[in-house]
């Protein structure tokens, strides 16, 4: 996969020709950056079935604590039941919490769209499980101590060591949890929910410590108890580490600032940052980073770019469409703010191919992910590339797209006009051996569904589809 | 797919482990409830089959008689089981004379098993300052207020019954 220096691609754009002298000889050939690793799946299947051990260890647990004579004593079968919803659905947080914790050999694997998904899919089932938990057991020591469920409140949340740090946990799991209710959600404004969302941590947090100390399956069971808290140490050490620690690393190493801001169509611009060592920054062409632009009022969101070229040491270039308030403001960054980077993150690259021909269709600024594709394809592929676009201008970055077609050898079409006018079931046409190829298909949510779904039609492998969807 | 296979087989594999490991004897489950939290410490095995909660008097020399003033002779009672907040426990306390010789819990009883550890970490306490006070006047322990509460009322229940002040 490592290509040798004379058949790398080109590198056309307007990176080497920064600086005052356009007309001038680009600039030094540099060492080109390494690939991101290849994904191995096989890690990720045991990592998998790690975790699943774990969640079949934590509902056995809730059973054999509990004898036969206990389930038979008043409150009984809701204490069982109580404990039973508390371990499976807090495990289940905790399966939640790892699905978004950016451990990079999973990222490889599964991308990160996939594990937001398994992220939300699995989110009603903890919140679920831990009222049912809380609900349950209010009932159960009623019943045990004989006494109504609302009186019972009292002496459970003060008679109890942790349980009033565990209640404030609770409280707050749901406040975040009917925030994160799609009707209520779609509402909230992203970094506000996001900033939001990041209590979750805070409740999880709170609530561990009732675990350890009042929990059937843990109170005199030392194991159980060292399990479950390594657990659970791990898991906010890989958070730390991936979330935290390596982005401020790599932000720090490389050191990127603003060099230069350009239009590239209406609402389109290309931001470049120059900063050090990017020839050690792994990365593959159609990756995107989560990026925070440390200037007033937007240091404290990240916002996921795609890369739209492979790095040219010292430059590294994205591209971005402005639609919102945060990618307006963008256009219009001072030179010289810094920028704070996470990731690379994506499986929108050339380690997902698996035959070697391939279809790129790009949709309105996913070209973007397409162009530093492009860079990335092994020699000898001779690819098929489709560009759509609403109107001609809007086929941003089309000559740096038709010189890397021309090197690989592949095709170029450019489809301009609405999609009433265009509808997707014109690929067919313009490749004909579509079910053949593997096709990376990028752009808003829409199209990347449209076509996904032409492509299903075709009875094209599901495998062989890479999707990377803008959120716009 | 394939994956979902992976998680479905994985976790009951970890279920079936643990199931096998709790069979296999090595770590059975604790019949917590029922065993009465006796504290043979300092106290010669009991003599006294364990009365049922609430029972009455049950003399065990043949001494005591209901009506004398000064009660005589070795004899116990077993106090009202007392419903606290996250069990039930009932005390019976054995007297020579006039000095309380022997306290015991009977039918200590919790909803879990947080409640019955503490449980047995207060009641050595309790009957510790019992023996030594020598009268239900006691100071419960904090952190444990629910459980001190019911074994004094209990206590003083069965010291009730035996005519003791």
């Amino acid at each position: 996969m490592t290509a040798k220096p004379s058949s790398a691609p080109p590198r056309p754009g307007g990176l080497l020709a920064l600086g005052p002298d356009e007309s001038g000889p680009p600039a030094r050939a540099t060492p080109s950056a390494p690939r991101s690793p290849a994904p191995r799946p096989l890690l990720v299947d045991l990592a998998l079935a790690v975790v699943a051990v774990g969640f079949g260890l934590s509902v056995g647990i809730a059973l054999t604590a509990t004898s036969r004579h206990q389930l038979a004593a008043p409150g009984g079968v809701a204490l069982f039941l109580g404990n039973l919803t508390g371990l499976a659905g807090t495990y289940l947080a905790l399966v939640m919490v790892l699905l978004i914790s950016r451990i990079p050999f999973v990222e490889r694997v599964l991308g990160q769209d996939t594990l937001l998904r398994w992220h939300r899919r699995l989110a009603p089932w903890p919140i679920t499980l831990i009222i049912a938990h809380v609900v349950i057991l209010t009932i159960g020591y009623a019943q045990a101590a004989r006494t109504g469920i609302l009186h019972e409140i009292g002496p459970l949340v003060n008679g109890f060591p942790d349980m009033g740090i565990a209640t404030a946990g609770f409280v707050l799991m749901m406040a975040v949890a009917i925030a994160s209710f799609y009707p209520i959600r779609r509402r909230i404004k992203r970094e506000n929910w996001w900033g939001l969302h990041l209590f979750m941590y805070l409740a999880l947090a709170l609530a561990f410590a009732h675990e350890i100390v009042l929990g059937p399956s843990f109170v005199g069971h030392p194991v159980t108890q060292l399990v479950w808290s390594v657990a659970w140490a791990a898991t906010a050490g890989l958070v730390l580490i991936y979330r935290v620690g390596l982005p401020v690393v790599r932000s720090i190493r490389h050191g990127l600032v603003v060099e230069e801001i350009h239009p590239e169509g209406p609402d389109v611009v290309s931001v470049i940052l120059r900063g050090r060592h990017l020839e050690r920054l792994a990365v593959s062409g159609g990756q995107f980073f989560e990026w925070r632009f440390l200037a007033r009022g937007m240091w404290w969101q990240a916002h996921p770019f795609s890369i739209s070229a492979r790095p040219q040491p010292p430059y590294l270039r994205l591209t971005v469409k402005c639609v919102g308030d945060f990618t307006s403001a963008l256009a219009r960054l001072p030179l010289g703010t810094r920028v704070a980077l996470e990731g690379p993150y994506g499986t929108f690259t050339a380690h997902a191919l698996r035959t070697r021909k391939v279809a790129l269709i790009a949709g309105g600024i996913g070209v973007t992910s397409v162009r530093s594709l492009l860079e990335d394809l092994p020699k000898g592929t001779r690819p098929v590339v489709v560009l759509r676009a609403s109107s001609e201008d809007e086929l941003v970055l089309r000559e740096e797209i038709a010189e890397l077609v021309k090197w690989h050898g592949g095709r170029l079409h450019e489809v301009v006009g609405p999609r009433t006018a265009q509808p997707v079931e014109h690929l067919t046409e313009l490749i004909g051996d579509l079910h053949k190829r593997d096709t990376y298909v990028s752009g808003s949510e829409s199209f990347v569904m449209s076509v996904t779904r032409l492509l299903s039609v075709l009875k094209v492998p599901q495998e062989a589809v890479h999707a990377d969807v803008y959120a716009l | 797919m394939k994956r979902a296979v992976i998680a479905v087989v994985a976790a009951v594999g970890g279920f079936a482990g643990v199931l096998g490991f709790n069979l296999g004897g090595s770590r059975a489950p604790l019949l917590r409830s029922g065993a009465p939290a006796s504290n043979p410490a300092s106290s010669p095995p009991a003599t006294t089959p364990p009365t049922s909660p609430g029972g009455s008097t049950t003399p065990t020399t043949s001494a005591a008689g209901g009506s004398g003033p000064p009660p005589t002779g070795v004899r116990s009672a077993v106090g009202t089981t007392y419903q606290y907040g996250y069990g039930q426990l009932a005390v019976r306390v054995t007297l020579n004379g006039s000095s309380i010789t022997r306290v015991a819990t009977v039918g200590l009883q919790t909803a879990d098993p947080y409640s019955q550890q503490l449980a047995q970490q207060v009641i050595p306490l309790l009957r510790h300052e019992v023996l030594a006070a020598q009268s239900a006047k006691v100071n419960g322990f904090s952190g444990a207020t629910y459980t001190s509460e019911a074994y004094i009322y209990s206590l003083q229940s069965a010291l009730d019954k035996l005519h003791k002040k």
